[in-house]
């Protein structure tokens, strides 16, 4: 009982000591990180598997872009129980002077398969569940669309000629997670009430829900592969959720960001625990002094620090909580129905693999207690060398990190990779800059030679620091330099426009519709585009659905995307590499790609790339690159084709282009959309509106991550002053009894610590460039082109902060070292 | 029967990259609970490496200890927990202030009455008034004190204490002696001490010289 007490209280001693509170912190931080993780990650596990039982509206949904010929509709239908068509297609929704971009849903008497509609009378009305969508001449419309547009239900809204009924608001729709993320406002009629009108854009979608046993659903979907290329098939049972790739991408960056803080705190950790484990010594020696046994003593330790361990949870767990809440509720806008639940079971294992974690990093300073002896207090033991015993438990632990939390093992490895090339590299250079020195000072007068020589005497502990402070500046840099790039990325998305408006996409018809009413606004057309819609369908014969790298380009091919042709060079464009064809060639299954998408594709020149289009397939082999090239217009195109495939191709051209308009002119739009619906013109404010509100997403991301990492590298800092501070006083207390002058000494520790930062720097610049150049392109679509001027500020920076950090800790040791040494 | 710890020609010698350095050969000895003994010797002699060896902290490099507690020969584990020790630099635990540090042991020891007996101890050497000082508000002569309480306090069979007064002047070496030798008689623990002060060595009930090897009984 006594024993359990001292335990605990000097558990709480060790706790409000300086190392104890930087470690309890660290583990805090990181337990935090992880937990959080895990409960938002389980949360939205839960939410796409419930999603797909309960949200598909059917047991089988195909997805086309194309609707399906009548023979292969009618093979569908012989194979499945039950069949309903329902259509999606992007217009622009006008009521008086207000206008929204709203996608319009179009659906059959057999609509929904599974499930009920929730419709009601007003957008905050009771909803009511419905089993069939509306009737003929009838829209109904999302809350939010009826709220912009300022209608109510009764009122009539024209969509191309065809008046409309507003019959009800709209609130839920039993397949409304093949929506997925996707926060576009909704509307929706029966197909009928549209027949006379032509609403089709290059975005049009159609699925098929079906009603189908397992074994109907496999015969589909083995159908459907042959069959219809291009088609993507979503089923109940064994089905992957839409939504899954998307989230496997962010877990796999969420899972390198775990690693990264997570080596980031074992540095932390692993400074404290030498001080730690010198206090831990001397206590056991003193026990074993009056008789207690060493196992009784240890086991003293372990319980100890499991007491600091709960403590941490206790701390971890609560912040964990109130953060999982904010994040859910900040996630409710991608996944609608998003709830915060407990998920229990993996937050106990996260604890558990964590507990794990940090034992295995304990495990080598209890080895050494175990060594611990009484001996100890008679005569001085040096100090032992167990450098690689912690660096190598350091790597096992985290490897067990990335095992349980990275399925990117590509990407794992490679940050590990990086991480072990830096670490090599700052403990070949510290010894060879310190042995080197030693040998350049020995016959020399004045501090550096003396530094050097120091230095020497204190290698191991040294190599410690600099590898600690190193990796820290290395983890630190490389996130940093990650988000900054991935801000520059996004930005530059945001492409120089001309014109006020952009012409997202027109039809042959529509473009002279455009044109008179240019003229009869005042306006004009800047630029002008032709493309068809075109599916990629296999590369080299191998079918895009096949490939498992994910990346935003791979998902994106998985749609249509806009093909154009020309036989010159654009003027927005710049030849990269391949060879440009001819004008007028008669060679025309020739393409040219933009390099981002070749790299992220994995493509070369030469190879095949099969498109679907208008019903038909077509092959293209890659010849040439090309490139945006600013200055002339912002629209440019993935693929391009030559002018002399045009005529081959059996599609609707559509037009994608830029207007100026004038100030009244924007009041005369409402007009044009009426008469032409699925015309998709976008205001460049709205576009960059829409842009920012993502960008603020992925800011809002990245600076938490980056305050956590900057956190921790606090810790680390911190750490490795009070860490070493022992030896330091030890050091500048014998110093300063050997006649040196105080400013002599604070010199000589400032050289010490720049040895250290600047060799430390060095480490982490190296590790930067190494990481960079393995993992930029490879995972996250960027060219990786460090900017030496922000890594040399940067540097200097972290240079800087170790230096002055470790002169305020000498300036404090100065104080009392005398009269330290003297009392011992 | 008293509590015993018997050398029976022991050798021990340290090997360094160099040479090899032999302290002594063939040295035997029964050390027995109800006694004092204090051995000197010049610095170097292995004076230490002798006390440690008999307080089983070391295995001598020939030759055989046995220690045998209420008639039964026990091993070195089982005689260390019942033993105390007192050192030259007094190791108190710098974070627990006087009577924390007197307690400790008994705490181990699951002892319920652990700040009781302390108490009555602090004031046993004479420092009731500074229980709440740390051992950095104490001299060196009161922190040995402490250190001399704290080994005595769980009522060990053995006490070792290696130069316990090397850092005290000779004044407080004087009573810090008094008392070491006072609690072992008082609670009949049988006290070895290595020393070089032939004061403190007088005190003994048998004094023993080590020197170039050889024990012997000093003069
Ligand atoms: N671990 C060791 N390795 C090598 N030599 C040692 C070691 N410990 C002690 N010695 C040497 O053994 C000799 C005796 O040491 P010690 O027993 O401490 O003597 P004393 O206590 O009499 O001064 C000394 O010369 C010392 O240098
Ligand atoms: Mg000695």
């Amino acid at each position: 009982m006594s024993r359990l007490q001292l335990m605990l209280e000097n558990s709480w001693r060790d706790l409000r000591s300086g190392d104890g509170r930087i470690s309890m912190a660290t583990q805090t931080a990181l337990l935090f990180f992880l937990l959080t993780l895990t409960l938002t990650g389980a949360s939205i596990q839960r939410y796409l598997s419930d999603n797909l039982d309960q949200m598909l509206g059917s047991d089988l949904v195909v997805e086309t872009h194309s609707p399906l010929t009548e023979r292969d509709e009618a093979t569908f239908r012989s194979i499945a129980t039950g069949l309903s068509v329902t259509q999606l297609t992007d217009i622009t929704l006008t009521h008086k002077d207000e206008w929204a971009r709203v996608q319009l849903k179009l659906v059959d008497d057999a609509y929904p398969m599974q499930g009920d509609l929730q419709i009601g009378d007003t957008p905050v009305a009771t909803q009511r569940a419905v089993g069939r969508g509306p009737k003929i001449g009838d829209i109904w419309i999302d809350s939010r669309l009826a709220i912009k547009l300022r209608t109510n239900v009764g009122d009539i809204l024209t969509i191309g000629g065809a008046d409309l009924r507003l019959g009800a608001i709209l609130f839920h729709e039993p397949d409304r997670i093949m929506e997925g993320h996707s926060v576009a406002m909704r509307a929706m009629v029966h197909a009928e009430s549209l027949a006379a009108t032509s609403i089709s854009s290059s975005k049009g979608r159609l699925r098929y829900l079906a009603t189908a046993d397992e074994r109907q659903q496999q015969a589909i979907a083995t159908w459907a592969r042959q069959a219809l290329p291009g088609a993507s098939v979503i089923r109940k049972f064994g089905g992957q959720h839409p939504l899954a790739s998307f989230w496997q991408r962010t877990e796999n960056f969420l899972g390198l960001a775990s690693v990264i803080l997570f080596f980031m705190g074992a540095v932390a950790l692993d400074m404290t625990n030498r001080r730690w484990l010198a206090k831990m010594r001397y206590r056991l020696a003193i026990y074993a002094s009056f008789g207690t046994r060493s196992r009784t003593a240890m086991l003293m330790a372990l319980g100890e620090w499991l007491a600091g361990f709960l403590l941490s949870i206790a701390f971890a767990s609560a912040l964990a909580i109130l953060a999982y809440a904010l994040i859910v509720a900040e996630l409710q806008a991608y996944f609608p129905g998003l709830r915060a639940a407990w998920h229990v079971a993996p937050a106990l294992k996260t604890i558990g693999l964590f507990f794990l974690l940090l034992l295995a990093l304990q495990v080598p300073s209890f080895v050494q207690l175990s060594r611990a002896s009484l001996l100890s207090l008679i005569r001085n033991p040096g100090e032992g060398r167990h450098v690689w015993q912690r660096l190598f438990w350091n790597i096992a632990a985290v490897t067990l990190l990335a095992a349980a939390y990275s399925d990117n093992w590509l990407l794992t490895g490679m940050t590990l990779t990086a991480i072990a090339a830096a670490l090599a590299l700052m403990a070949a250079l510290t010894w060879a800059v310190i042995r080197l020195g030693d040998a350049w000072g020995r016959r020399r007068a004045g501090l550096l030679p003396f530094a050097f020589f120091m230095m020497r005497q204190r290698l191991f502990a040294k190599s410690a620091q600099v590898m600690g402070l190193g990796l820290c500046g290395l983890l630190l840099l490389f996130s940093l330099m990650l988000m900054r790039d991935l801000g520059t990325m996004m930005e530059s998305h945001g492409r120089s426009h001309d014109g006020n408006l952009m012409i997202a996409e027109a039809q042959s018809d529509q473009i002279d519709a455009i044109r008179h009413w240019a003229a009869a606004t005042g306006s004009s057309i800047r630029a002008l585009r032709p493309f068809v819609s075109a599916q990629l369908v296999s590369v080299n014969g191998k079918a895009l659905a096949d490939m498992d790298k994910p990346s935003d380009t791979l998902a994106t091919l998985k749609d249509p995307i806009r093909l154009s042709w020309t036989d010159a060079m654009p003027e927005n464009n710049r030849l990269v590499g391949g060879t440009w064809w001819s004008a007028g060639t008669d060679k025309w299954r020739q393409i040219s790609a933009e390099p981002e998408v070749m790299t992220d594709m994995g493509l070369a020149y030469g190879d095949t790339l099969s498109y679907q289009i208008g019903g038909a397939r077509h092959d293209f082999m890659l010849v040439a690159s090309h490139a945006y090239r600013p200055g002339a217009g912002s629209i440019t195109f993935w693929f391009q084709v030559p002018l002399s495939a045009r005529p081959q191709i059996d599609a609707p051209t559509r037009y994608m282009g830029s207007m100026e308009l004038s100030e009244p002119a924007w009041k005369a739009l409402a007009a044009l959309w009426q008469q032409h619906p699925t015309l998709s013109l976008v205001p460049l404010q709205e576009l960059t509106e829409r842009f920012d509100r993502t960008l603020g997403i992925v800011t809002k991301v990245t600076a938490g991550y980056a305050a956590m990492v900057l956190l921790l590298a606090l810790f680390v800092l911190a750490a490795s002053v009070s860490g070493f501070s022992a030896d330091d006083r030890q050091k500048n207390g014998l110093l300063m009894s050997m006649g040196l002058r105080e400013r002599d000494c604070l010199r000589l520790n400032l050289c010490d610590w720049s040895v250290t930062a600047l060799i430390a720097a060095v480490g982490a610049i190296a590790g930067t460039w190494s990481a960079g150049l393995l993992i930029y392109r490879d995972q996250f679509d960027l060219t990786y082109s460090p900017d030496m001027l922000w890594v040399a500020t940067i540097i200097l920076a972290m240079v800087g902060a170790v230096c002055f950090v470790g002169y305020l800790a000498c300036r404090q040791n100065l104080k009392v070292s005398v009269r330290d040494l003297m009392a011992t | 029967m008293p509590d015993t710890i018997e050398l029976n020609s022991i050798s021990h010698h340290f090997d360094t990259l160099s040479e090899r350095i032999e302290l002594f050969h063939g040295l035997s000895y029964t050390i027995r609970a109800d006694e004092t003994l204090a051995i000197i010797g010049p610095s170097g002699a292995g004076k230490s490496s002798l006390l440690s060896i008999a307080a089983g902290l070391e295995i001598p490099a020939d030759g055989d200890v046995r220690f045998t507690i209420d008639g039964v020969a026990v091993d070195a584990l089982t005689m260390r927990a019942n033993s105390g020790f007192i050192f030259q630099q007094f190791h108190l635990m710098p974070e627990l202030d006087a009577i924390g540090n007197l307690a400790l042991p008994l705490r181990l020891k699951g002892n319920r009455h652990a700040f009781d007996i302390a108490a009555t101890w602090l004031d046993k050497v004479g420092l009731k008034d500074r229980a709440r000082h740390r051992p950095h508000q104490l001299s060196g002569g009161e922190q040995q004190r402490i250190a001399v309480a704290r080994a005595f306090v769980t009522g060990p069979r053995f006490i070792f204490a290696d130069e316990p007064t090397g850092n005290l002047d000779v004044h407080t070496s004087e009573s810090v002696a008094a008392l070491m030798f006072d609690c072992a008689r008082e609670t009949r623990c049988g006290l070895v001490i290595v020393t070089h002060s032939h004061a403190m060595a007088k005190r003994a009930d048998t004094v023993l010289l080590l020197d170039s090897g050889q024990l012997k009984a000093a003069a």
